[in-house]
């Protein structure tokens, strides 16, 4: 377990366990992980196969409950959280970037991108005008209207970046976001995604096989068989 | 969400196609069989009615059940129900006409048979029948005849009849003598209903008074009206009108013709099934396509809960969907329905290839034309189409709850 207490935390677990029922023999995702981040911090997850980095994720973000443990989201215990506040939560101060097929395939990019933003009621000039300027930022401009089957997947990822991060959430999860991206896609959205973490201070946490997210990790936890094996400070800077 | 609904609609339009396929084949055919089964209700209705006591019969109270002279309408009775005939509002009656009728015998030098003897008044009979249509050789009654009658071909073959022929009727008078009145043959008919061509015989009503004893009587007064539905309203009226007559009872078609009430309830209750059978077929249909979509959108769904929508409002998507496709569907095949049964059968279905005689169209004491003329309802229509909603709407119900009850971690197929 790591302990920073130089900012406010983000996420904290406590003796966190997840099992699936499965027959013969249950399976043991996730064994007891104790973990706290900061807020603004950009955390990669790592680890093989199976390892939980996943069932980690999806615990983070209330997409499924412990079997065991404790986890807090910016202070709020979400363990027991009814299913609608969990939902509340999510929309509000959680984005998701999946590893594929990531956006709702009937909307276009725009609409993608602002559907949080559209669930939360923010009215349409506002929501349009922070999706263009996100999608500026992201090298994304005169895509906004393009449904996901007519971008490449870099650009998808990109509209799902955009799509967790316009509401301004306090963490961002992501699931392998760069596994099926080329070099030249995934560097390009590291860079995205690293300037929106230095610029609005948005925690991210990733799950990752991927080397070159690694290398851009300023803290680095390895996973193995649902237990964290390593965890390790760098490329910090100052609070 | 309602943006999301239809654009998910569209956007598998291979599965809504189908599913809309199936509610608009399903409500067009539900359209067309109804207006079909509805104009041969009609024409059987007509068919049988016109020949019979009209679809509204005025009659003496003990008339219907025991069929005898002793309970026919008098000079008075008949006045005042000519009146309230003449006072019914707006035009649905189209004619009335008088019988004086009475069971009795044939009997020509070849055999006797007993045979139902109405006497009419030939002008209004023939606003209000089409018997005289049916000539197969002379001519119908006309008036200024006396001693004539019209007779059915089965009849004139059995009593051995031709035009011109005279024969015997005999019946028991009001008197309850028994009388026999020599009459001559003017007209054969031919409706290829056996019990008419057999059994029915038409003779001036004033020889059948004379004969039978009852001046100024009658036994029904028949009323046509211009469609069948209206019968009940008129009767209503009739009633209203005749309160204070004792001696009159007002009978709609289906209480004075037991048998045509009887056949086409049992016609009806066929179609009702058939319908039921249909209605199924297109809620499967409708099912099936709905739940398919649920299914193989798993990870869709499970998205939208991740992005923050609750459990219930993914069941509202999925709802949504179902409905906009079965609102729809629903209005195109109603559309359909109407433009295909009106286009194609605005002047009727000919099922005459269908039956090998004409006596095959003959049934429940009418003959139906094999000519069928759909008839629309409005409000089987949209009965119909509420009906389709309603099952669409229905349909939509399970795939909803499955997809607010989805297990997000599952559906988005995480690794573990």
């Amino acid at each position: 377990m790591s302990t920073l207490n130089a900012r406010p935390l983000a996420v904290r677990t406590e003796e966190v366990c997840k099992t699936y029922p499965q027959d013969p023999n249950p399976v043991q995702a996730v064994r007891g992980v104790s973990l706290e981040i900061e807020s603004g911090d950009f955390v990669a997850m790592a680890g093989p196969s199976g390892s939980g980095k996943t069932t980690m994720l999806n615990l983070l973000g209330g997409l499924t409950r412990p079997t065991s443990g404790r986890i807090w989201i910016g202070g709020d215990e979400i363990t027991d959280m009814p299913d609608p506040a969990l939902a509340r939560l999510r929309l509000e101060r959680i984005g998701f970037v999946f590893q594929a097929y990531n956006l709702l395939p009937v909307l276009s990019a725009l609409e993608n991108a602002e559907f949080t933003l559209l669930l939360r009621g923010v009215p349409s000039a506002e929501r349009h005008r922070k999706v263009r300027e996100l999608f500026e930022q992201m090298g994304m401009d005169g895509l906004e209207d393009r449904f996901p089957g007519k971008l490449s997947g870099g650009q998808q990822q990109r509209v799902a970046v955009a799509r967790a991060v316009v509401g301004e959430p306090a963490l961002v999860l992501a699931d392998e976001p760069t596994a099926n991206l080329d070099s030249v896609a995934s560097a390009a959205l590291l860079d995205v995604m690293e300037r929106l973490n230095r610029e609005h201070g948005t925690t991210f946490v990733f799950s990752t096989h991927d080397p070159r997210v690694m290398e851009r990790a300023r803290r680095l936890i390895t996973l193995v068989d649902g237990e964290i094996s390593e965890d390790v400070l760098r490329n910090r800077v100052p609070a | 969400m309602l943006k999301l609904a239809a654009r998910s609609v569209g956007r598998n339009a291979q599965r809504s196609a189908l599913t809309a396929a199936a509610m608009v084949i399903g409500l067009a055919l539900l359209i067309f069989s109804r207006s079909l089964a509805e104009g041969a209700h009609e024409q059987w209705i007509t068919s049988a009615i016109r020949i019979g006591s009209g679809h509204v019969a005025i009659q003496a109270p003990e008339y219907l059940e025991s069929g005898k002279l002793e309970h026919r309408i008098g000079a008075v009775g008949h006045e005042r129900a000519l009146r309230a005939v003449e006072s019914v509002s707006g035009d649905q009656v189209l004619a009335h006409t008088p019988r004086l009728s009475v069971d009795g015998l044939a009997s020509s030098a070849a055999s006797a048979l007993p045979i139902r003897i109405e006497g009419v008044d030939p002008e209004q009979e023939r606003a209000f029948s089409d018997l005289d249509e049916k000539v197969e050789d002379g001519r119908y009654l006309e008036p200024g005849d006396r001693l004539h009658a019209y007779v059915g071909v089965e009849l004139a073959r059995r009593l051995g009849l031709k035009v011109g022929t005279r024969f015997v009727l005999t019946a028991q008078s009001a008197a309850g003598d028994v009388e026999g009145q020599l009459v001559r043959v003017v007209g054969i008919f031919r409706t290829s209903i056996p019990e008419m061509d057999q059994g029915l015989i038409h003779i001036p009503i004033e020889t059948a008074r004379e004969w039978l004893g009852t001046p100024d009587a009658v036994t029904t007064v028949a009323v046509l009206l211009a469609t069948s539905r209206d019968t009940d309203r008129v009767v209503s009226e009739l009633r209203d009108a005749l309160a204070g007559a004792s001696d009159l009872r007002v009978l709609g078609w289906r209480q004075a013709a037991p048998e045509l009430d009887s056949a086409l309830r049992m016609d009806d209750y066929g179609d009702y099934v058939f319908h039921s059978i249909l209605f199924a077929i297109v809620a499967l249909a409708i099912l099936n396509a709905v739940m398919m979509s649920v299914l193989g959108r798993r990870r869709e769904f499970g998205l939208l809960q991740a992005l923050g929508l609750t459990g219930a409002q993914t069941g509202w998507v999925v709802f949504g969907e179902g409905l906009f496709l079965t609102a729809v569907s629903g209005v195109v095949g109603m559309v359909l329905g109407f433009l295909f049964t009106w286009g194609f059968f605005r002047n009727g279905l000919d099922f005459s290839g269908l039956a090998e005689s004409e006596s095959a169209w003959a049934s429940a004491g009418g003959m139906v034309d094999p000519v069928i003329v759909p008839i629309f309802h409005s409000s089987q229509v949209l009965l119909s189409l509420y009906f389709i909603l309603i099952i669409g709407t229905l349909a939509s119900i399970y795939p909803a709850m499955r997809a607010s009850k989805l297990d997000v971690a599952e559906a988005m197929k995480f690794d573990r």
